[in-house]
């Protein structure tokens, strides 16, 4: 196993010739739609009626139709693990590398169809499906890595006649419940986050996107992980719910709404009967993130970043920048420019090439979207949509939005709001956006467009925030590059896709024996 | 070395060595006559730049200077950015030592502001020949009466809407309008005013195809192309009725396909097809220069358009992107990774370039380098060709190339400097690059350097 990790590399989509063979994957996907996601629980498959996924830019159009899990499933899936987590955690972690990184390797093998995918099931633009496939790789093989460092163990303090040893035991049972926004990678992440460390895991997919999970769950199975250490359980918000309150159940890794996140903190907290241990949970929650830019910004950068980190994959990720905070000196030039560029987005369908704005997943987030724009409006700030004339009618495409120069504590200001919408204050200065940031119970993502390097070190220093990026948007944190968890309501602090994460899937267990006898050490 | 016998024209068996040794001859000439002309008020910054080449530390500093110096609101805060630029370099020399400590000392502050102000000022004032086409008429005169043919280049900020891109569409044209008014009172300069394909505009504008459209993306280059093409189709429209020459830049490589095709593809259309005089760049840093150069010559062929389609060649001043951004993703350079291999396929294109025009009278050669070598190549190898000194442009850049343009210009040969215009602020960014490119070892500064230096430079890559 290499220790030098290598992000996948994009594809490269400014050649006509990829582009071509991304269009052939696409079209041999839809000849073969619905894709059926059976309930996999100990290596069997059971097919039966549940629930569809569609493509959210046609939504007649079914995309998958998926097996929804009972609870004797969950039953079964929680016990099959708990077995098979005893003999997976017992193998080398080389050996649990090895498989993972095979599993790379198919996920590698398909990537066109995979990104194809994530293109008709959660109506990701290309390059972010195709970047979602090669960080689902990145985790795989990354994880199994860090994996293999860490069965080492950390060096203690060694005195004559003591042996101490730290090491660390997989803790059992993972359940993961995984979002939609991120198809492949993050369910991809925290599974293999758990599998790498020697843990079995029962997969709980998001419902929108049951077919990218089950490509997952295909290669972990071919690459030979045990059939019982990994478990996939589509289903609604029951299946997860039944998963977190399990006495089996040892780790709930999940990413998602703060509302649920906090719920499952909750559920998480108090003992099922007969249950001997505690549950960790690893919840990454929402942000609302701030670009904060600075008088001696360079305009030119900061427009088209604001553009892509608030309206790129329309605004459903929860690294997207919804709160600009402007230095008053430049917050008339920067307002009009980004107002003139909002006719620059393409508002479209994911699978047409330059596409900068999908459509929203469903339907109640559009509805979730344009109530926070009437309310904005209502409230008296100004806002500003791209044409709706460039907005299609079928699927749930929503007009990319600026609300400008909104009331501090508006609910557009306060609120994570999920979709392409981004709100533009004006602030006196960076200290006093600093001040703004440290009020808010979110602390994901930021941006500071500074260059003053001065400016930039004290930002920094007081930054609640997790991931801070600075001359540059706030998204598109790469694995082993940029860890990426956020701090306060947004997260429990981990990183994934960095060095500390593992650490959240084990027990460290101490060591010492005493190597005297009769005065004497051996 | 012996890339110059695989090449060597089909008539020709030139014994390779005595090519190279015309090459240093001609090099070694334009050295000379260079250091000859020199103007005096421009050793002492030469200097400092080369200081500052040595220096990565104060370099960068000074570089980050003149990059926020647009954004500053004062002398105050252009010196605080200084001292906080200057603060980062450690065990620095004595003069970026006394720099800093002048611009934290507080009352110094705005003094030293004002005099960074007024350097970065008089950096630009070096590169830009004036704020408007008829601010810079004087100049643009003057060129022409020393013997260089000029190009223009409209400076600006990136246009991010699309109500930029018909700003910098009306700029473009009033440019157009403007210079043909001011280049008809020029007096005649035969060599610069026809090759012997016919006659050459003596108004020649430069065009970026990102300034004229917001919509330029890599993966989907017909939105951007059609963008583009509704701005430049009027264009080609005014310059064919100013008989101006419209010259179409290139950039990174993430555009490269949209502008070749936009051109292309624009001066097919028929109402084109007898005018204005047009051309593009070629950039001999990327790996598929040559098979882009085939491509372009294919058409030429194909579409038997006057006058010829101009074609200049570059090395490419995108290299750093192209590095990191290939850096970035995982993919392989689309450049020459070593300098060596660029400035090969500089001389390889160059001779096809010249082959085309000698045999077929295809596409007009315009060899833009302040590399010595690179144009003595491009010389020797025309002559041996039997081309006539018009048949062959050399284009350098005002500011970084104004000696070697009069030693070209005394030499007898056909020169073209590319001259940005426009507000000394907004053109900061364009300046940080041309600096950038200063300090490396490509620059005509070079050739000061005496013996055993200017030989290696002007040997064979």
């Amino acid at each position: 196993m290499t220790t030098t990790f290598r992000n996948e590399p994009l594809l490269e989509l400014r050649r006509a010739s990829e582009r071509e063979r991304l269009r052939a994957a696409l079209a041999a996907l839809d000849r073969a739609l619905p894709i059926a996601v059976p309930a996999i629980v100990g290596g069997d498959h059971r097919h039966a009626a549940g629930f569809p996924s569609v493509d959210p830019g046609r939504p007649s159009r079914v995309v998958a139709e998926a097996t929804a899990a009972t609870p004797a499933e969950v039953d079964a899936a929680v016990a099959a693990a708990g077995a098979a987590a005893r003999e997976w955690g017992a193998r080398p972690a080389a050996e649990r590398a090895a498989a993972l990184a095979r599993a790379a390797g198919h996920l590698r093998a398909r990537r066109h169809e995979l990104a194809a995918l994530a293109v008709r099931e959660c109506a990701k633009p290309w390059a972010e499906a195709d970047a979602d496939v090669c960080e689902a790789i990145d985790f795989l093989e990354y994880y199994a890595a860090e994996a293999v460092r860490l069965e080492a163990g950390p060096a203690l303090v060694q005195l004559p006649g003591e042996r101490n040893t730290l090491h660390y035991r997989p803790r059992g049972v993972v359940a993961v419940i995984a979002p939609w926004n991120f198809p492949l990678a993050i369910a991809t992440g925290m599974t293999a986050a758990g599998l790498a460390t020697g843990n079995a895991v029962c997969l709980k997919p998001a419902e929108q996107s049951p077919a990218c999970a089950l490509a997952l769950v295909e290669a972990l199975l071919a690459a030979g992980v045990p059939a019982g250490a990994i478990a996939l359980l589509p289903g609604e918000g029951d299946v997860g719910s039944a998963l977190v309150a399990h006495p089996g159940v040892h780790t709930v890794a999940f990413t998602g709404s703060g509302a649920v996140g906090l719920e499952i903190l909750r559920r998480a907290a108090e003992p099922a009967p007969g249950q001997r241990h505690l549950k960790r949970v690893i919840a990454e929650m929402g942000g609302k993130n701030c670009v904060v830019v600075d008088a001696d910004a360079d305009l030119d950068d900061v427009v088209p970043a604001l553009l892509r980190s608030a309206f790129g994959f329309a605004g459903q990720k929860c690294s997207a920048a919804s709160r600009a905070l402007v230095h008053a000196r430049v917050a008339e030039a920067l307002t009009a420019r980004l107002v003139g560029a909002l006719d620059t987005l393409l508002v479209g369908q994911a699978e047409t090439f330059g596409t900068d704005v999908p459509p929203l997943i469903e339907a109640s987030a559009r509805e979730r979207v344009e109530r926070y724009a009437a309310g904005a409006a209502q409230a008296g700030a100004t806002v500003r949509r791209t044409d709706p004339a460039r907005v299609p009618g079928e699927g749930h495409f929503v007009a990319p939005t600026l609300v400008l120069a909104p009331a501090r504590d508006a609910a557009v200001v306060r609120d994570e709001i999920f979709g392409p919408l981004l709100t533009v204050e004006t602030v006196a200065d960076v200290e006093q956006a600093a001040e703004l940031i440290a009020q808010q119970a979110h602390a994901l993502t930021g941006s500071l467009f500074s260059r003053n390097p001065r400016t930039v070190a004290s930002f920094a220093r007081r930054t609640p925030v997790g991931n801070l990026y600075i001359n540059r948007g706030s998204t598109g944190a790469m694995v082993g590059r940029q860890p990426f968890g956020g701090n306060r309501l947004s997260g429990t602090g981990a990183k994934a896709g960095g060095p500390d994460y593992l650490l959240h899937f084990v027990e460290p267990v101490v060591v010492t024996e005493s190597t005297v006898r009769h005065g004497l050490a051996f | 070395m012996d890339r110059v016998l695989e090449h060597a024209p089909p008539t020709g068996g030139t014994p390779q060595l005595a090519l190279d040794a015309e090459i240093a001859a001609l090099g070694r000439r334009l050295a000379r006559r260079g250091s000859a002309l020199r103007r005096a008020r421009r050793v002492t910054h030469d200097r400092a730049m080369a200081l500052a080449a040595r220096d990565p530390q104060l370099r960068a500093a000074l570089f980050r200077l003149v990059d926020v110096a647009p954004a500053c609101a004062g002398p105050v805060e252009l010196a605080e950015h200084l001292s906080a630029f200057l603060g980062g370099v450690e065990r620095r020399a004595a003069a970026t030592a006394a720099a800093s400590r002048a611009a934290r000392a507080p009352g110094a502050r705005w003094a030293t502001g004002r005099a960074a102000t007024a350097a970065v000022r008089g950096m630009a004032a070096r590169f830009i020949v004036g704020e408007t086409p008829a601010d810079a008429a004087r100049t643009l005169g003057g060129l022409w009466e020393r013997g260089a043919a000029v190009s223009i280049d409209l400076l600006g900020e990136s246009t991010v809407t699309p109500a930029e891109g018909r700003a910098y569409a009306a700029r473009c044209e009033e440019a157009l309008v403007q210079l043909a008014v001011d280049a008809a009172r020029w007096p005649a300069r035969p060599l610069l005013e026809a090759d012997s394909a016919g006659p050459l505009p003596r108004v020649n504008l430069s065009v970026k195809v990102t300034a004229l459209t917001p919509l330029v993306r890599a993966e989907a280059p017909a939105r951007g192309r059609a963008d583009a093409a509704e701005l430049l189709r009027p264009l080609l429209r005014r310059a064919r009725e100013v008989g101006a020459h419209l010259h179409v830049d290139m950039e990174s490589v993430d555009s490269r396909e949209l502008i070749l095709e936009l051109v292309l593809e624009l001066l097919s259309e028929p109402e084109f097809a007898a005018g204005p005089s047009a051309g593009i760049v070629l950039q001999a840093y990327l790996r598929d220069a040559e098979e882009t150069l085939e491509r372009v010559l294919d058409w030429a062929r194909a579409s038997g358009r006057t006058p010829p389609l101009t074609i200049r060649l570059v090395k490419g001043a995108y290299w750093d992107h192209e590095i990191i951004e290939a850096a970035q993703h995982g993919w392989t350079p689309p450049v020459w990774t070593e300098k060596a291999d660029s400035d090969r396929c500089f001389e390889r294109v160059t001779r096809r370039l010249l082959d085309a025009w000698a045999d077929e009278r295809l596409v007009r050669p315009a060899i833009a380098s302040h590399n010595l070598r690179s144009i003595a190549h491009a010389v020797v190898y025309a002559r041996r060709r039997g081309l006539a000194p018009a048949d062959l442009e050399l284009q350098v850049l005002r500011g970084l190339g104004d000696d070697l343009q009069d030693a070209l210009a005394a030499e007898g040969l056909r020169g073209r400097t590319y001259c940005p215009v426009g507000d000394l602020v907004a053109g900061m960014a364009y300046l940080v690059r041309r600096l950038l490119e200063n300090t490396s070892n490509d620059s005509f500064l070079a050739s000061r350097l005496g013996g055993a230096e200017l030989d290696r430079l002007l040997s064979a890559p």
